[in-house]
């Protein structure tokens, strides 16, 4: 018994050491990133229109990937995209798994203290997804039991915002979803542009709709990692110039605009943070 | 800037911690009720796989081959959405309003362990020399009386090491419960990791829970070997 603690907690710690011994990621990614001459970036790939796959071309494609794409470019890399989790992103980030995320990423000061933020190149809020006329205020959804996916901002919005709700975080949103549909909660809360994406693709989409009812504010950046600050400046130097040349516009128009399924409206600029 | 900031105070006060300790109650929820039931229903199946009377055995064996043969997070998500299709709705509908991501989670640990929890038990009883169930029954013992008073007591004495190792399974598989949102101990660590980024220290305190827990449970049954069940084994 006692021989079995003393092996239990060694491999523990031989497991810790090893993670701790990890090769550090690159200081300077700008100049990395230009040397291996590949641009490496974490995105969603199941959750339209941000970053999904595409069933005719089989590749990742969306509103984030078209941004990586425009950065790469003027860099004059190639583009390897990651699929990652919520939860995933920002350790991959800090493990130089990847240089850069864009998968539909909330800006907040707890997540600007361990990486860095581009300026906002997405802006939304968080709504609430539930069977047609159920809800109409956040009071139609207290003591009820609300979906979401792990490790997202949405979560800690709705517990703020809906104290007495049973938050239930699923893996993924299409989860979330199916537990929706099940009526094992009574709605599913994340950003409204992501929750467009669900129901779009939604098999009864009828029965569901998205109430006017917000939560939060969601500015998306695309996130680095700290200290970074070259690679920084030059990734909100070009989203500025895309915003400038129409190009970061014309990509909202392509995934949002009036010929998608989305129909939302712009209202939003990318402007330097103060 | 790049290098990572240890700050152990996350897990050991406040909020935090608080969220880390209701976890841990959960997964001793889920390991304690799903060991007891896990271990009654594998008790009554390895039974029910050595009856003479065909349709009951075959029955256990088709359990046993397919809750043995398939992976626990499917059966969790089985229970969970999939009920949902052969229910009807008024029995989805109250089981939506009560706390059905605990209860699901317990059925499907409690099923897949209990395939193993039998299988042991089954190799336990055919170790006990054939001549005891014959005796037993010529004393006039029934089937059901012979296995309850005489071969049972003695199977599960044999069975006790192998049984250790499938109840600190159940306490370990608990862990996949997180999946269909109940907030166990690995729920709650990754809960703390997205709300501080202080992954490595929620997930050492919760190794380490776990780790204690696994300890106390061999230890228990091991307390419970030597006193009641094999006072004069010598291991």
């Amino acid at each position: 018994m006692k021989k079995l603690v003393t092996v239990a907690i060694a491999l523990t710690l031989v497991g810790l050491l090893g993670k701790a011994a990890l090769a550090a990621p690159p200081a300077d990614t700008l100049a990395e990133v230009k040397k291996k001459g590949v641009l490496v970036a974490g995105v969603k790939d199941s959750l339209p229109p941000f970053g999904y796959i595409d069933e005719k071309s089989r590749t990742i494609v969306g509103y984030d990937i078209d941004f990586i794409h425009a950065i790469a470019k003027k860099l004059g890399v190639k583009v390897e995209l990651k699929p990652v989790t919520s939860a995933s992103r920002m350790p991959q980030l800090q493990e130089g798994n990847i240089d850069i995320i864009a998968a539909t990423m909330t800006k907040n000061p707890e997540r600007a203290k361990q990486i860095d933020f581009s300026h906002t190149y997405f802006f939304t809020g968080q709504k609430f997804i539930t069977k047609k006329g159920t809800v109409h205020t956040t009071k139609d959804l207290e003591g009820k039991k609300i979906g979401t996916a792990k490790g997202s901002t949405s979560e800690q919005n709705v517990k703020k915002a809906i104290p007495s709700a049973t938050v239930l975080s699923f893996d993924d949103y299409p989860q979330a979803f199916l537990a929706l549909q099940q009526g094992k909660v009574a709605a599913v809360t994340t950003d409204e542009a992501i929750l467009a994406g669900i129901l779009a693709k939604a098999p009864n989409k009828a029965q569901f709709e998205i109430p006017n009812v917000q939560i939060s504010d969601e500015p998306y950046g695309l996130g680095m990692r700290k200290g970074d600050k070259h690679f920084v400046d030059f990734v909100n130097k070009t989203i500025l110039d895309m915003e400038k040349s129409g190009e970061a516009k014309k990509i909202f128009e392509k995934w949002f605009g009036p010929n998608t399924q989305f129909h939302l409206q712009r209202t939003f600029k990318i402007t330097a943070d103060k | 800037m790049l290098t990572y900031q240890f700050d152990w105070s996350v897990v050991t006060s406040g909020k935090y911690f608080e969220w880390l300790v209701s976890g841990f109650k959960v997964t001793l929820q889920l390991s304690v009720v799903g060991i007891v039931l896990a271990f009654i229903v594998g008790l009554l199946i390895a039974v029910m796989r050595m009856s003479n009377f065909r349709p009951v055995r075959w029955f256990a064996l088709a359990y046993l081959e397919f809750f043995r043969n398939t992976p626990l997070l499917v059966q969790i998500f089985f229970w969970y959405f999939g009920s949902y299709k052969i229910l009807p709705t008024a029995v989805n509908d109250w089981l939506n309003s009560t706390n059905f991501e605990f209860a699901a989670a317990v059925i499907a640990l409690t099923i897949y362990t209990s395939a193993f929890i039998a299988e042991d038990i089954r190799s336990g009883v055919l170790s006990i020399p054939r001549e005891q169930m014959e005796a037993a029954r010529s004393a006039g013992f029934s089937y059901l009386r012979s296995m309850q008073y005489i071969i049972l007591p003695q199977a599960v004495r044999i069975t006790v090491p192998p049984l250790v190792n499938q109840f600190l399974n159940l306490a370990k598989n608990s862990s996949l419960a997180m999946t269909i949102g109940v907030m166990e101990l690995t729920y709650q660590a990754r809960q703390v990791e997205s709300y501080t980024f202080k992954g490595f220290e929620a997930f050492t305190a919760a190794t380490v829970v776990y780790l204690v827990l696994s300890t106390s449970i061999t230890a228990l049954v091991h307390i419970y070997d030597k006193r009641v069940l094999n006072p004069n084994r010598a291991v």
